[in-house]
């Protein structure tokens, strides 16, 4: 199966660890990663609040690159995931349509909608399928309780990104009983990681983020994972801010969705960028028995 | 002819401020048919089982908006919310009153905080004396111009996007998604005469605190699409006003930090929208961060083609929002 690969600023900047864990597991299962040096932001949400249209249009310049090579895209954040699902949709309304083709024309650029937008957590739980994963096991994840964190963006709004359940989703959780870890449900699985107000009002963001981890704390998990580097940033880089937000330490280990892939199929914590992480994962590693 | 019944287990959150150390949750187990909503089911256990399980409903049909409560977890207008699906997935029904407002008792909570909010938009058209209406145009509107806010008057203040919204939960400077979405119905009325004015305000008071993850669209049960109506704000708000709050002066700083390169500079983003003074304050957690993940220091190569992202930008950062399309 070949993708273009649309990794994101963060998994190429300071969440560098997802990139290197995607790849990994990409090359385990057999899935070719094919790179496009020439895409731009998704825009993360925050482009989208200052001008709309111009967002749309930087996603049906992205969307248009796929579409020339005539593959479909891979993201592997959540907010990426949104953003590029969102484009598609807008690009419905044909009053922005004409807009974004007047920008996009003089360029040669040519959007049609022709390429589908796929989350790294759909091509694992659809197209490769639960089944080959089991298949590929070396190091199940026995006995280590683990909280599935979404990210909003994969989810919601649902009308558009229109994959799964925007509040009973379950292909994460699944996943991770294919990896032989428990899932561990808890309401804070498909709430906020806080991440959009870091930079507006970081008091209420760590607070947001804190109840989440107390919320998969108290509910058993032993690790929470994420399929969305922003999320990770607010969970794991600034989980001190949210130990003291909610007045008392957390310890939880926090890991990108590839790591976890990773982990189960054998690859070691290095190659999978462990040790860059803010919280130690020393404990996940010790309870699968991974060389720390 | 009667239908299949299913046992159905409902866990039911009780509380009675005035005579309870604490909540407790009773179960109640009625045979029902699957379709049955999950309010028909409480008011037959108040008939049946315990009539002091106190509750607020009128129309039973999804339009008077009193019997929101938290359904699963999930914010609910109990009326339209049928057991089955609820049995089917969790095997039971946990029925919990709202959140993010006191619990007067049982499923019933103040609603006051919720009300304070809308009151506080001026939910009503703003006239200015001085300029009045020609005589003769009570509604001198397009149907493109009603178009533009034809969500919201769906609206039934029910307050389940109140209930299901994190932002609310964790900041009371926040107005909460409702109030919001209505503010935006007045601000692009345009009989109204005090949308500058109101979009002034609002930047200083909590709109920039959406995080937009979208809860309370899902939650909504008229699909009035709140999320999207608070997004619509902030782009008007920035139109109408510039980089004023931290917010806004994130969003701005990141449209031209994606503009240099075509993808982010995390940390001249930090630096743009903090300012120095603020950044002062970052510098602690920056280090922390940084010595783990050093790239956060090195500024990201240009994309392939970052000159047509600037002509993206040329042909359409014009300050016009998608309204003001031809």
């Amino acid at each position: 199966m070949r993708l273009a690969y649309y990794p994101g600023c963060v998994a190429q900047e300071s969440g560098k660890e997802l990139d290197m864990a995607t790849r990994w597991v990409a090359r385990a299962l057999g899935i070719e990663l094919v790179s496009f040096p020439s895409f731009s932001c998704c825009g993360s949400g925050f482009l989208d609040e200052a001008n709309e249209v111009l967002n749309v249009a930087l996603n049906a310049r992205n969307l248009a690159i796929a579409e020339k090579a005539g593959l479909d895209l891979l993201t592997i954040c959540s907010t990426c995931q949104g953003m590029l699902t969102l484009a598609n949709v807008r690009l419905g309304d044909p009053k922005v349509k004409s807009r974004v083709d007047g920008a996009l024309r003089p360029l040669g650029i040519e959007y049609r909608g022709t390429t589908k937008v796929k989350h790294l957590l759909q091509v694992l739980t659809q197209d490769i399928g639960l089944d080959a994963i089991r298949a590929k096991v070396k190091r199940p994840l026995q006995g280590l309780k683990v909280g599935a964190f979404y990210g909003c963006h994969l989810l919601r709004p649902a009308d558009e990104l229109r994959w799964e359940s925007a509040e009973e989703p379950h292909s994460f959780e699944d996943l991770l009983a294919a990896l032989g870890a428990t899932p561990v449900y808890y309401r804070g699985r498909v709430m906020c990681c806080g991440f959009p107000i870091q930079f507006v009002k970081p008091a209420t963001a760590s607070k947001i983020a804190g109840a989440q981890i107390v919320d998969a704390k108290a509910h058993g998990a032993e690790a929470m994972a994420t399929p969305c580097p922003l999320c990770h940033i607010s969970l794991d880089a600034y989980q001190n801010q949210a130990e003291k937000a909610v007045g008392h330490s957390l310890d939880m280990p926090v890991l990108h969705l590839p790591q976890v892939v990773g982990l189960a199929l054998g690859a070691t914590p290095e190659e999978l960028g462990l040790p860059r992480h803010l919280v130690s994962t020393a404990p996940v590693l010790a309870k699968i028995g991974a060389r720390a | 002819m009667s239908e299949a019944t299913v046992k159905a287990t409902f866990d039911v959150y009780r509380f009675d401020p005035v005579r309870d150390a604490g909540p407790r949750y009773d179960r109640y187990v009625l045979d029902l048919p699957p379709h049955t909503p999950v309010l028909t089911a409480l008011l037959q256990v108040r008939a049946d089982l315990d009539p002091s399980l106190t509750l607020r409903y009128s129309c039973r049909s999804a339009i008077c908006g009193s019997c929101a409560m938290q359904i699963n977890s999930k914010s609910r207008l109990a009326c339209e919310a049928p057991i089955g699906p609820e049995l089917a997935r969790d095997g039971r029904i946990v029925v919990e009153p709202m959140r993010n407002q006191p619990v007067l008792r049982d499923l019933v909570v103040d609603q006051e905080p919720f009300w304070r909010e809308y009151r506080r938009i001026e939910p009503h058209l703003i006239l200015d004396p001085r300029h009045p209406m020609p005589e003769g145009t009570a509604n001198p509107m397009t149907p493109a111009e009603v178009d533009r806010f034809k969500e919201t008057p769906r609206c039934i203040a029910c307050a389940a996007c109140y209930s299901a919204c994190p932002a609310v939960e964790a900041d009371p400077a926040f107005p909460g998604p409702m109030a919001l979405a209505k503010l935006y119905r007045f601000v692009v009325d345009p009989r109204d005469q005090g949308q500058q004015d109101r979009l002034v305000k609002i930047q200083t008071d909590g709109l920039w605190l959406c995080l937009r993850c979208h809860l309370c669209t899902e939650a909504c049960p008229k699909d009035v699409r709140p999320s999207e109506r608070i997004r619509d704000l902030k782009e008007l708000a920035i139109a109408a006003q510039g980089a004023t709050e931290p917010g806004s002066r994130h969003a701005l700083a990141f449209k031209e930090n994606i503009r240099e390169r075509g993808q982010l500079n995390e940390m001249k983003l930090a630096r743009q929208t903090a300012g120095l003074p603020g950044l002062v304050t970052q510098v602690p957690q920056g280090i922390r961060i940084w010595r783990k993940k050093p790239e956060l220091l090195h500024a990201p190569h240009p994309i392939e083609g970052a000159d047509q992202v600037e002509k993206i930008y040329e042909a359409l950062d014009d300050g016009k929002t998608k309204e003001d399309a031809p």
